[in-house]
């Protein structure tokens, strides 16, 4: 299965322009951190701008890791990066969420994120972590907070956005202390960590100075900066990958430069605007195939991706958002990428809701089984088969091969949809939605979190405690 | 092998439905000097008979329903001729047939597939069969239901009138009628006086059950 | 844009087990006409099947013609088949209905014929009609009242499903009546026919003689037998798509054999089964996977492709018909389809629902969207744009680039999906299924179709009579 949504002769375009933007515009920092990494290796100041020669680009870029590993507690859930497999990941900082029990939407506390880790850990199809964003914690030590309350609730792989670099030490200390120790983090990463620089091309200090604290530490590195078509990117779909495209290369050459080799990630967000309202949209189609473009310059450089996903700007677990999610998901998965990110989100990634979750497993079991593709051998074109069954005057489902390939799994099974008779499923005429709200309460009833040490937790505690008194938070 | 271990491996040929190795041991079963009825009885209809169980607890699928269903008639097939005198015991008698003009026959296949594995003899009259055989057979035959099959929108139609000539040749009492096909549902069949209507083949076995009992 | 499900190698390899099973195993008829028609063209008797030789393959296929023009009945909806536009088409002969008041199902009615048709015309990305199955009329004349119920209501090109030839002399002289004549009918067909043969790969006598006067009388035909994985067709994916591909061949054959040149489309519908209930499913991943393959078998064929597509599991329209709807459209339009068929349906294409075709109006105008792909242009890319808001530290908003790219319609506007604000939504906190209703009530309370000419009204009146007469003795 291959997907070219741009042609290799308009991918090289958008390369070209984007190697313009970098070596013309480049970026504007105020992290000084930053700005003497990048012109000790070959970047240059121009104004108040540093601009990226071609060829320290190029050099970096040969650097990049293609294939890197993030690790869950539990050894089952490791996840492969580089190797294009679509693992969905749960939609960060939504200071929204649907209520379970009354549908209605309202602040996220710290007990709905701790009950959202624990259904993301029970569902299949969803394999990281990201934290929704709790408003009953205090913001100086909230990501702190939210990754303590993480680790407590899931033994997947997690992802962080840091905002800043001021927890920077804190939760390099929460991830060691779980993991046995900073080499051994170093070893077996149980996080990538996001930061979100400001577009068009500012790197401000907190994304700049977190950025080099992640490479230091040895974790994982995304770099997610979040343009808009037509507001802080172009109004073309094209114009604002390749703007976006420069802004994100600028945050992976940096990684290089501070550290040949060290894990990075390209995670492309071009979003767009409602032009009336002013709306942010994380809609369908632009999102999906701006994901789907940015993503194929991802592979052309052989970085490992992550993008956007699993979201829509419908405000309710309805029709909008099952078309929505799947668009915006499948664009970019057929492209080839490592992570889709979003899960669970409504409203333009505002507002997080435990129904759309498990909607959204099932998506990404669809997802991660499309990008299987279809195996042509002998065996599966089955004509002896054919030949068989209409000689005998038979039918298929009499025949060996019909069973053989039932077991071996050639179907789908949809962890969630109805596929039953119109009169089966009458008796209760569920709708989706409602099936999958029940089974999110189910969920949250039944499964159980493989818990930490009593040692490691208290460790945590001792950690969380320390970042309240720094913070001065009594 | 014992006599005891032949039927217990064609027990389980069966559940597995190989059908060369339950030909194979049937025919060891009888050299070894098993009643025909035997065999039928404790080894094929034993083994059909668990296949059903896993289905219905959802181990099976309908191609092991299938081929389990095979691999028996193979048996029986073999010990047909020696059954001279004796005869099986059914639940009862179903004919079927797909309506004229029509030549969809998986949906009837596989409901006349769950009957026989739930101890039915079911004969089945094939495809584009029109009223008049099936009023032949149904005074050859006598069965206890008739399994009325239409997939195409254009077809159905035919179930109505093959219920009408029972009513004008008489039989309408001496038989029940049950329908089926995607399009069919159960409005259709009261409208057109059919005795029973199932959307799947599980749902048919049930509802053939009733009908034979009430019969 | 180019999305490849199979590599070259792969798709020669399903080519190549298609041919096989066309020389092996062939096909059974029962149709006099159609037996002669091959074996006087080479293709042999081989016991009670017709087996196809390379030879006569080959140059059947030489002679399909790769596009041809389908009309509505007037000049604005000129369709463009082998273009591979994705028009989209409503599910044909669904003997239910979704109540547009009660939500309840129920049979299908002339007047569901009627109404639904007028909103199919009133839907910008719904571009052929098909009839749903309306069961309050005489089976023995259902598909001359169909035609002409159609024509009545709707203006766009038409798709009538004929399961045998007999009404076929009433279709051509209604469709004729408006086309002005037998030969402007054939310049400007304002019809496809399909014929649908039965799996595997047999032409029983009505759909073998209907497709012989449909290509006689000049129409573009269709053909689209229908199996299931795993009962009328192989268990493997793969291995149905070979033998769907074989048992259309031999359709594509006959017609070119009969008429060198005749226009056709190749009607893929590979469909699969519970294995559980044995319950036919139109659903996805399968369906679309499948529609897929064949369409890149149509691209290699370079015969146009026409497979269904809008439709689901579903029992309602809910997010789950949503994703599966889009899911099927989508993948089969990224390969390359023509028509994709199904819209509006629910419950594996056994339902028809008013508001599930105002849903799938605006995912074909999503899937119509991205197929156009993205232009990659100097001045799309906007290199110099970005240089000029950064050195004025403006934003794009207020750049002329913005107004001209929003102007040109660089954005997707949805014809019903919401992307309000949450506050606003909220108001009224409708989901889309529900908007989807109110604006099917509101298309069918207004919406004004191009009447027919009185003349023609009367026309329509004697042929049906007739019909009435000769079919029915009355």
């Amino acid at each position: 299965m291959r997907f070219e949504f741009l042609s290799e002769a308009e991918v090289k375009q958008v390369h070209q322009a984007t190697l313009a933007i970098l070596n013309q515009i480049g970026i504007h920092t105020t992290s000084p951190r930053l700005k003497k990494l990048l012109v000790n290796n070959g970047c240059k100041e121009q104004g108040d701008r540093i601009v990226f020669p071609p060829e320290v680009v190029e050099k970096a870029l040969s650097t990049a890791p293609k294939t890197f590993k993030v690790y869950g507690r539990d050894d089952s859930h490791m996840l492969e990066f580089g190797k294009n497999k679509a693992y969905a990941q749960t939609c960060v900082g939504t200071p929204s969420i649907m209520d379970l029990d009354s549908g209605e939407k309202r602040d996220v506390t710290l007990k709905d994120l701790e009950d959202y880790v624990k259904l993301a850990d029970a569902l299949e199809y969803i394999h990281v972590i990201s934290p929704i964003f709790p408003r009953d914690v205090p913001q100086e030590i909230i990501v702190s907070a939210e990754t303590v309350a993480m680790l407590r609730n899931t033994t997947k792989p997690l992802r962080i956005c840091a905002e800043s670099s001021h927890e920077m030490k804190y939760i390099v200390d929460i991830l060691a202390a779980v993991a046995g120790g900073k080499e051994a983090l170093r070893q077996k990463p149980l996080a990538y960590i996001e930061v979100s620089p400001l577009s068009p091309l500012e790197y401000g200090f907190d994304p700049a100075e977190a950025l080099i604290d992640i490479v230091e530490a040895g974790l994982p590195l995304g770099v997610i900066p979040c343009p808009m078509m037509g507001s802080t990117g172009p109004m073309t779909l094209i114009g604002c990958v390749a703007q976006h495209n420069a802004e994100i290369l600028a945050g992976v050459v940096a990684s290089q430069l501070l550290k040949p080799g060290s894990p990075v990630i390209m995670s492309p967000r071009v979003t767009f605007m409602d032009m009336r309202s002013g709306v942010g949209l994380w809609a369908m189609p632009e999102m999906g195939t701006a994901a789907a473009a940015s993503i194929e310059m991802a592979r052309y450089y052989g970085i490992p991706s992550t993008a956007t996903g699993y979201s829509g700007a419908a405000k309710s677990a309805d029709a909008q958002s099952g078309y929505e999610h799947l668009y915006n998901a499948l664009m970019p998965a057929l492209i080839g990428t490592d992570v889709l990110a979003a899960a669970g989100s409504l409203d333009n990634v505002l507002t997080s809701c435990f129904a759309m979750l498990v909607m959204d497993n099932e998506l990404s079991s669809v997802v991660q089984r499309t990008i299987q593709g279809v195996e042509v051998t002998t065996e599966r074109l089955a004509v002896d088969v054919i030949a068989e069954v209409i000689e005998s005057h038979g039918n298929f489902l009499a025949h060996k091969h019909t069973r053989k390939y039932l077991r071996a799994g050639e179907l789908w099974d949809p962890p969630l949809g109805d596929r039953q008779t119109f009169e089966k499923w009458a008796l209760k005429g569920e709708k989706i939605e409602k099936k999958a709200r029940e089974k999110a309460k189910e969920l949250l009833s039944n499964h159980q979190v493989e818990p930490l040490s009593a040692g490691v937790d208290a460790e945590l505690e001792l950690i969380l405690k320390r970042a309240r008194e720094e913070a001065e938070i009594f | 092998m014992s006599r005891e271990e032949i039927l217990t491996r064609l027990t389980e040929a069966v559940i597995e439905g190989d059908d060369s190795l339950v030909v194979e041991l049937t025919q060891k079963a009888v050299d070894a000097g098993v009643e025909p009825l035997v065999i039928i009885n404790d080894a094929l209809t034993k083994g059909i008979r668990i296949v059903g169980e896993y289905f219905g607890s959802g181990q099976y699928f309908l191609p092991d329903l299938l081929l389990g269903a095979k691999a028996m008639d193979a048996g029986v097939k073999l010990l047909e001729p020696l059954l001279v005198g004796t005869s099986r015991e059914f639940h009862g008698r179903v004919l079927m047939g797909t309506v004229q003009g029509d030549l969809h026959e998986i949906g009837k296949n596989i409901v006349g597939m769950m009957l026989k594995t739930s101890g039915f003899e079911v004969v089945d009259l094939g495809v584009d069969v029109p009223a008049g055989k099936f009023i032949e057979k149904i005074k050859e035959l006598k069965p206890n239901v008739i399994g009325i099959s239409a997939l195409l929108t254009t077809t159905i139609g035919r179930q109505k009138e093959i219920i009408e000539v029972l009513t004008e040749e008489g039989l309408r009492d001496q038989v029940k009628v049950m329908i089926g096909g995607a399009p069919i549902n159960q409005a259709w069949a009261d409208k057109i006086g059919a005795d029973g209507y199932a959307e799947d083949a599980i749902t048919a076995v049930e509802i053939c059950k009733k009908l034979v009992a009430a019969s | 844009m180019k999305f490849e499900l199979f590599s070259q190698e792969e798709l020669l390899q399903i080519h190549q087990a298609s041919v096989e099973i066309l020389k092996r195993v062939g096909i059974h008829t029962t149709s006099e006409r159609f037996k002669s028609l091959l074996l006087d063209h080479g293709c042999e008797e081989h016991g009670d099947r017709i087996v196809f030789t390379e030879d006569v393959i080959e140059k059947a296929l030489k002679t399909v013609p790769p596009s041809f023009k389908l009309y509505g009945r007037n000049d604005s909806h000129v369709l463009e088949i082998g273009w591979k536009k994705a028009y989209c088409q409503t599910c044909v002969g669904t003997p239910s209905m979704m109540d547009l008041d009660t939500g309840e199902k129920r049979d299908a009615t002339v007047k569901d014929l009627e109404e639904y048709t007028r909103l199919a015309d009133a839907l910008d990305y719904v571009n052929i009609i098909s009839p749903i199955f309306p069961r309050d009329v005489p089976q023995e004349i259902i598909l001359t009242i169909e035609t002409a119920t159609l024509l009545r209501n709707t203006s766009k090109p038409l798709s009538i499903c004929v399961e045998s030839a007999r009404e076929l002399p009433y279709i051509l002289e209604l469709l004729r009546l408006v086309a002005g004549g037998e030969e402007a009918l054939r310049e400007k067909p304002i019809a496809t026919i399909p014929v649908s043969p039965l799996s595997p790969l047999e032409y029983g006598f009505d759909p073998a003689e209907a497709l012989l006067d449909v290509v006689e009388a000049g129409l573009p035909l269709g053909v689209e037998p229908c199996p299931m994985m795993g009962s009328t067709g192989p268990m493997t994916l793969i291995g149905t798509v070979a033998q769907h591909n074989a048992e259309i061949l031999a359709g594509v054959i006959a017609a070119q054999l009969l008429k060198p040149g005749a226009p056709l489309t190749m009607s893929s519908r590979a469909t699969f089964m519970d294995m559980r209930s044995g319950v036919g499913l139109w659903a996805m991943p399968e369906m679309g996977l499948a529609g897929a393959a064949m369409n890149q078998l149509g691209r290699f064929y370079n015969i146009p492709v026409a497979p269904g597509g809008y439709c689901g599991a579903s029992k309602t329209a809910d997010a789950q018909s949503g994703y599966e709807h889009l899911y099927n459209a989508l993948m089969e339009s990224l390969v390359g389809s023509d028509i994709i068929g199904s819209a509006g349906s629910l419950d594996n294409a056994l339902t028809s629902c008013y508001a599930m075709l105002v849903m799938d109006n605006e995912i074909s105008s999503v899937v119509q969207r991205t197929i156009k792909g993205v232009e990659v242009n100097e001045e799309k890319l906007a290199v110099d744009v970005v240089a000029e808001v950064i050195e004025s530290h403006g934003n794009f908003l207020a750049h002329k680039h913005t107004r001209k790219y929003l102007r040109a319609g660089e954005l997707w506007v949805p014809p019903l999906g919401d992307r309000q604000t949450f506050e606003k939504w909220a108001f009224t906190g409708e989901k889309v299924e529900e908007k989807a209703r109110r604006t099917a009530k509101e298309l069918i309370a207004t919406h004004q179709v191009l009447p027919l000419s009185p003349e023609v009204e009367a026309e329509f009146d004697k042929v049906i009579a007739r019909a009435r007469q000769i079919e029915m003795g009355e």
